[in-house]
């Protein structure tokens, strides 16, 4: 960009160069000169109200300030509320005040918020000057002129760090920074690590969490379990009965403890795959809780067709047939805990689950 | 003539001694109860046909009745469940064909002739106060939700069938549909849920429909897919019109 010397002492024409620095040139021919050099053309430009202090020009300022208030008014609102509405929970029923905490503090923000947003673009939609302004682009790839120099440039600079010259420096950079970029893909190595049997064995493993005794199943509350706890055509969730076997360090153990009619017992009972014969106590039969799609609690359970169903996706297992998957994404039978009763009376895992429980992962078929 | 007479009298004489009467074939109109037999008058007439002659049951229309308890046929009749209008995946709720009172005594006739599980007369479900709304909300959590949704609002189950919504459900139509298990629903008989926690569960029930939702309207609280719904349509909409009104030409 050249420079416009003031070339002519002349003023109020209008020269070609403008002149910028000339202290008589009024402020929107500055304006206008700013626009050109940014090759921007006015093609109109006029006052939206030609004529200050209509009744319409009246109107929308009143609007505007309206708005502006309304603004105001809501943010003091919202600070107090903020400080004194009861928002301390209060139990039961829907007519305490400390219910509309939130949404009070929600709303006058949203009317302070949205009074400054609508008030400042009424003001530019309503009350500026009506302009229309073209800019020139180009079309197509850079001035050739403009490239020629740039690439120049930059070769200059490559010329100027002699790195072709100078081997030694090329080769210690090249040490210098391949192992900094191998440091920094250290940290995902702090994720791998090796599972072990984590994910074939449960909470029901006695050599591993029982010191070889086999785990009773006990509810979330500890209790033990007994046949006559659960009805005919009821089911309860249970966990192994060791120290924390409730909680998510056994997050792999929650079983299905279904009490299936005498009939349906039998028909489980005659279809039960090798690995899966005796596993039943009479008409009690214990699934694995987690899907083997992706791990959701299937516990969906219907008495009366005896599938259980998982909540998402939709997997449906036949609960007198292996728990085999008969619908959805599903594509393994829910593993089945082989349990019995002990000479007090509670139920007891005579063994861990057969198979790993859950969904499949590489390593699943190797053990 | 006075022979033929006598001869007739000595025939409905013998008649009257001899022959069985005409109830007698069915004794256990004598053991029950006065509710019983008004219960087995409705029985006879408005659900004979498809649970069959003494709730035997008949096959491929209804089930056997003896052993189910008072508590289930209340609760099916209560809610309007039974009787169905037809077979179909699920008996839906609708409005009772009969009375409260016409209930009870249904009640009471299936009571009287093959027991069952009765709602215990010592837990208080018409007053909730002092339930321990923490541990029926963690039994809730653990046994209902899966089905019945964390909202109590319910839920789809497979072939047409669903978990109902526990919003029209009353206190003891909870209880005895626990007690029960009606249709798909696993049952939770009192020795697995005691009365007591049944009681909490309860509690727990009426106090999260009643409570109101802290962050406002909850769109019947079935979760992030409707509300995702709804901000998409509600809140693109209103962004988009807001976006045409602020480019376009005044």
């Amino acid at each position: 960009m050249s420079t416009e010397l003031p070339a002519s002492g002349e003023h109020g024409e209008k020269a070609e160069p403008f002149d910028v620095l000339d202290p008589n040139a009024a402020r929107f021919e500055l304006v206008k000169e700013a626009l050109r050099r940014d090759g921007i053309e006015i093609l109109h430009y006029e006052p939206r109200f030609p004529v200050p202090g209509t009744k319409e020009e009246k109107r929308i300022v009143r609007t505007i300030s309206f708005f502006f208030v309304l603004s105001g008014l809501a943010a003091l609102g919202f600070i107090v509320a903020y400080i004194w509405w009861p928002w301390e929970y209060e139990f039961g029923g829907a007519d305490t005040w400390s219910k509309w905490y939130t949404p009070v503090l929600g709303a006058l923000l949203g009317i302070a918020l949205g009074g400054i947003g609508i008030g400042i673009l009424t003001w530019s939609k309503k009350l500026f000057p009506v302009e229309e302004l073209v800019q020139e682009r180009h079309d197509g790839a850079s001035d050739p002129v403009e490239r020629r120099l740039t690439g120049a440039t930059l070769a200059n600079i490559g010329d100027e760090t002699g790195i072709a010259r100078r081997p030694m420096l090329k080769r210690a950079l090249l040490f210098g920074a391949a192992p900094l970029g191998l440091a920094a893909l250290m940290p995902i190595g702090g994720l791998i690590k090796d599972p072990g049997d984590a994910l074939f064995t449960t909470g029901f493993d006695a050599e591993k969490f029982n010191g070889g005794k086999p785990v009773r199943l006990m509810r979330e509350d500890g209790t033990l379990v007994r046949p006559e706890d659960v009805s005919v055509g009821g089911q309860i969730t249970v966990f192994p009965a060791i120290p924390g076997g409730a909680t998510l360090k056994h997050a792999d153990s929650p079983t299905l403890l279904i009490h299936l009619r005498e009939p349906d017992g039998a028909e489980a009972r005659a279809n039960a795959y090798e690995m899966n014969r005796g596993s039943q106590w009479q008409n009690f039969i214990a699934y694995s809780k987690i899907c083997t799609h992706v791990g959701c609690p299937a516990s969906l359970y219907e008495q009366q067709t005896n599938r259980l169903l998982c909540p998402c996706h939709q997997s449906q297992f036949h609960i007198t047939d292996n728990a085999m998957p008969i619908f959805g994404p599903a594509t393994r039978a829910l593993p089945q805990l082989p349990i019995d009763v002990d000479e007090e009376g509670y139920f007891y895992a005579v063994s861990d689950y057969k198979v790993a429980i859950g969904p499949a992962f590489w390593e699943r078929e190797k053990k | 003539m006075a022979r033929f007479i006598a001869a007739l009298a000595f025939v409905g004489a013998t008649y009257t001694a001899f022959s069985p009467g005409i109830y007698a074939d069915e004794p256990t109109d004598a053991a029950l109860t006065l509710d019983a037999q008004k219960g087995k008058e409705l029985f006879d007439q408005s659900c004979i046909s498809c649970h069959g002659a003494n709730a035997q049951g008949v096959d491929d229309r209804g089930p056997s009745l003896i052993g189910v308890g008072s508590a289930a046929v209340e609760f099916q009749v209560n809610t309007g469940r039974m009787p169905m209008v037809r077979q179909e995946a699920q008996a839906e709720r609708k409005p009772p064909m009969f009375t409260p009172e016409e209930a009870a005594f249904l009640g009471a006739y299936i009571q009287a002739i093959g027991g069952g599980p009765e709602v215990p007369e010592s837990v208080d479900l018409e007053n909730l106060e002092g339930a321990d709304i923490a541990t029926g909300g963690t039994l809730f959590r653990v046994n209902c939700s899966s089905c019945h949704a964390f909202s109590t609002g319910g839920g789809a189950l497979s072939s047409g069938k669903y978990a109902p919504s526990l919003y029209p459900a009353s206190s003891v139509e909870i209880y005895q549909a626990m007690l029960s298990g009606p249709q798909n629903m696993p049952v939770f008989a009192d020795n697995q849920l005691t009365p007591d926690q049944k009681r909490d569960l309860i509690a727990y029930i009426k106090y999260i429909q009643d409570d109101q939702a802290q962050g406002g309207w909850d769109l019947g609280a079935f979760g992030p897919s409707t509300e995702g719904l709804a901000i998409f349509l509600v809140g693109i909409v209103a962004l988009a019109i807001a976006t045409l009104w602020i480019a376009g030409k005044s």
